[in-house]
């Protein structure tokens, strides 16, 4: 899942500055699941930013809105009847899902309200790390299930650097060593051989905006 | 994006099977008594049940007795050498896996009894002693007093035993009334005399002093010292003696036996029960929190009861009356396998993105999820706190919605006062602040002109949506008022308020706005003085600015 947080309440405070209706619209997927943009998310920035506007001569208005996923055009759709209504849109998605709206609504500007920080998992209600850098070449099938791009400081592909120390990272004693980790998990399923093969360098230019599609899917949209 | 309302009146099926876990006395007490009741039993025993109880009782049926007659009982299905690995389900409908005799066996029961007994381990080592025939533990004193042959070794040896109580730990009443039981009956016994050597006579409890007193009166000697004697042991030899400040000498006593108290603790089983079933490990390994809220035997969840030695150190005759009360608590929850429920809280299915927040934070176990979350009215409390915590606010509590809640706060915001009174809406648990609350008002005591109460089921229900809209809506100051740490009828409803409370505060700081504005408190129902002052406080604080 993707993992986001809200942004500090006087940085939205100042995107939002000088416009007089504005529209909140949180995601019912990722950041709902991370307890940083749903539905009731939505309802306390409202209140929050309420609370702020009291003080002001001529308040601002908020609305509120929350769909289902804000990184599909048809969910972006439902609220078409309500954006005219605003003059700014405050939107509660993950990246994606902002440049999304923005991309769907491209006459009012679309304002972060959150920042989206990684691909992550849920250990505990509000608690999250993570686990994915979207490398684009997925190395997990021989290095034991255990990223060595997320887990490694240097994001190694071929083994500890130097720094490793008795199971610890050079950065700091209490983030384990990627490589120290893949070792053992490798070892205790016996497939210490795969700690031998070398990986190419990986193709870093993938790193620029990147499209998928879904095999399946090619001549789909090869007919568009 | 509207809320369905929904009004669920439900008619369940339960399972009427109850399953035991622990075949100790308690544990076979507990499916006896379900059995004659006509409710169908799994008892779930390991071989070493029944190893420690408290034989100190007379008129009880032994335990092999009872043994024969769970045995005898048609009804009940014995799992030997059980472990329980797994439990789902909610109450009425459990899937229990045990490992019985390595194999794995799969049970559905309507309600769980969890039974195991304590477990004593020796504290010979503590004194520097080593066990032997003239060294020996309470409970294996006991089991020498309750058996023929033990008797005769020593009645008609005459012996003299010493007891040595109360050094090696604090000590406890039901290790008092064993040591006094044990006491009694060797002063009974023609010839035969009773040392006590005790830090700290325990004889709080019911019928301890009677027995105390009958023991000293047939010649049992107590002698109550600070400091443990010294005890030097030469083979079968004993030597105890220690300083009698009021002589200004020592007394140095030849006894035959010398018997160790021993410590009485949780059964380690208790931990991994509590994972698996999901109850709460209270203090010291027992399977309950102190809770004023909880019924003798109830758990935090609804359907797992927990009799006897499981939840605290505690006799037979007290671990009877835990099956008697476990028996009215499954009569009520099950009666004869059929009941209608009123659904406290549901889940609106279009919203729940089944993120398993509510799973994770209900206290009560009630939440599970098909393909989105479900709640089941047999099990939940209706305590609202996964409302609260529903980042989708799918959750809607059905006699308190987010709709009536907010048209609440928005008409306590609206209330007319005085002209200068400060707003001030609390919302008062009705487990202790509504009440307190309410008496604060029928008292008379001095309340602020513009306090508006909002009763919740509980502080858990208390969303920092409520919090922050009261503030929107015009109020100058919010209260939220729980019970008291460790006495929330739902464990932690007090706990998740306090938590949103800071949230709070973190943003009215970077809002802009006084903290004073919000306060958190913690109140027992009878406090209705502690109430009045709590919010005639806020009302001045507030009046400052
Ligand atoms: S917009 Fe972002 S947060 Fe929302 S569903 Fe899509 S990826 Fe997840
Ligand atoms: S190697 Fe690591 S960063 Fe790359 S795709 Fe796999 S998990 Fe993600
Ligand atoms: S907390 Fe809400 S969204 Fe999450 S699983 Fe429960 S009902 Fe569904
Ligand atoms: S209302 Fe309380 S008891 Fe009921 S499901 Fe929600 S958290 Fe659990």
């Amino acid at each position: 899942m993707i993992v986001a947080e809200r942004k500090p309440f006087d940085e939205i405070r100042q995107l939002i500055k000088g416009y007089k209706r504005v529209l909140t619209v949180g995601c019912g997927t990722c950041v709902a699941v991370c307890l940083a943009g749903g539905e009731k998310e939505v309802g306390v920035l409202n209140a929050e930013l309420k609370l702020s506007q009291k003080t002001e001569a001529e308040p601002a208005g908020f609305g509120e809105a929350t769909v289902q996923r804000q990184c599909d055009m048809e969910f972006l759709d439902e609220i078409q009847h309500m954006v005219g209504d605003y003059d700014a849109i405050l939107s509660m998605a993950c990246g994606a899902g902002i440049q999304f709206m923005a991309e769907r609504y491209p006459d009012i500007p679309v304002l972060p309200a959150v920042n989206t920080v990684f691909i992550g998992v849920n250990k505990d209600v509000g608690w999250y790390e993570e686990r994915c850098k979207a490398c684009g070449n997925c190395a997990l099938g021989v290095t034991g299930g255990i990223c060595p791009v997320t887990m490694c400081a240097k994001s190694l592909f071929n083994g500890p650097c130097g720094g490793t120390n008795q199971q610890s990272c050079e950065i700091n004693a209490d983030q384990p060593c990627a490589w120290h980790m893949i070792y053992t998990r490798l070892e205790r399923q016996g497939r210490l051989d795969n700690i031998l093969q070398i990986f190419p360098a990986n193709d870093w230019r993938n790193q620029k905006p990147q499209t998928l599609v879904q095999p399946g899917y090619e001549e789909r949209k090869a007919s568009e | 994006m509207t809320t369905k309302q929904q009004n669920q009146v439900e008619k369940i099926h339960l399972e009427t099977t109850v399953a035991v876990i622990g075949g100790g006395y308690t544990g076979m007490a507990a499916a006896k008594t379900l059995a004659q009741n006509g409710y169908p039993v799994i008892l779930a025993r390991q071989e070493n049940d029944g190893a420690w109880h408290d034989t100190s009782l007379t008129g009880l049926d032994g335990l092999k007795t009872l043994e024969n007659q769970v045995a005898d009982n048609g009804p009940i299905d014995i799992l030997s050498q059980s472990t329980l690995i797994e439990a789902v389900g909610v109450p009425g409908d459990f899937t229990l896996t045990f490992m019985s005799e390595d194999r794995r066996v799969e049970k559905k029961a309507g309600a769980v009894v969890v039974a195991t007994d304590l477990s004593s381990s020796p504290l010979t080592f503590i004194y520097g002693l080593t066990p032997c025939a003239s060294v020996v533990s309470l409970s294996e004193l006991e089991s020498l007093l309750a058996s023929e042959t033990g008797q005769k070794e020593i009645g008609d040896k005459k012996k003299t035993i010493a007891f040595l109580v109360g050094f090696a730990h604090e000590g406890n009443p039901l290790l008092m009334q064993r040591v006094l039981e044990s006491v009694r009956k060797i002063v009974e016994m023609d010839g035969c005399t009773a040392y006590v050597y005790v830090n700290n006579l325990k004889v709080a409890e019911d019928g301890l002093e009677r027995l105390y007193k009958q023991g000293r009166d047939n010649g049992a000697i107590y002698f109550k010292l600070q400091t443990a004697p010294t005890v030097i042991q030469n083979n079968g030899d004993l030597r105890i003696t220690f300083y009698d400040p009021v002589i200004r000498n020592n007394i140095e006593l030849s006894p035959d036996i010398v018997v160790v108290e021993e410590s009485l603790v949780a059964d380690q089983q208790n931990i991994s029960l509590a994972e698996i079933l999901r109850i709460d490990l209270g203090p010291a390994g027992f399977l309950q929190k102190e809770n004023v809220h909880r019924l003798p035997v109830n758990t935090n969840r609804e359907g797992i009861f927990v009799v006897g030695g499981g939840r605290e150190i505690q006799g037979l005759s007290k671990s009877l009356a835990d099956v008697d009360n476990m028996l009215l608590q499954v009569r009520q929850l099950i009666g004869g396998g059929e009941k209608t429920v009123a659904a406290k809280a549901v889940v609106d299915r279009e919203k729940c993105t089944i993120c398993l927040t509510c799973y994770r934070c209900c206290p009560h176990a009630a939440i599970y999820w098909d393909d989105k979350a479900v709640i089941s009215p047999a099990a939940c409390q209706g305590c609202g706190i996964c409302a609260s915590e529903c980042p989708m606010d799918a959750i809607q509590l059905t006699d308190f919605t987010d709709t009536e809640m907010t048209s609440r706060i928005r008409e306590a915001a609206a209330a007319e006062t005085k002209a200068a009174a400060p707003k001030i809406i609390a919302f008062c648990c009705q487990n202790s602040a509504f009440e307190a609350g309410t008496a604060a008002g029928l008292f008379h005591y001095d309340l602020p002109a513009g306090l508006q109460i909002i009763k919740i089921p509980c502080a858990g229900k208390v969303d920092i949506n409520y919090i922050l809209n009261a503030l929107v809506e015009g109020a100058d100051g919010v209260i939220v008022m729980a019970c008291h740490t460790g006495n929330c009828k739902s464990e932690s409803g007090n706990t998740y308020a306090k938590w949103r409370i800071n949230d709070a505060y973190r943003k009215l700081e970077q809002i802009g706005i006084p903290k004073n504005r919000l306060e958190f408190a913690t109140l027992a129902s009878n406090m209705a003085s502690d109430f009045a002052r709590i919010v005639i406080d806020m009302e001045k604080r507030i009046s400052q600015k």
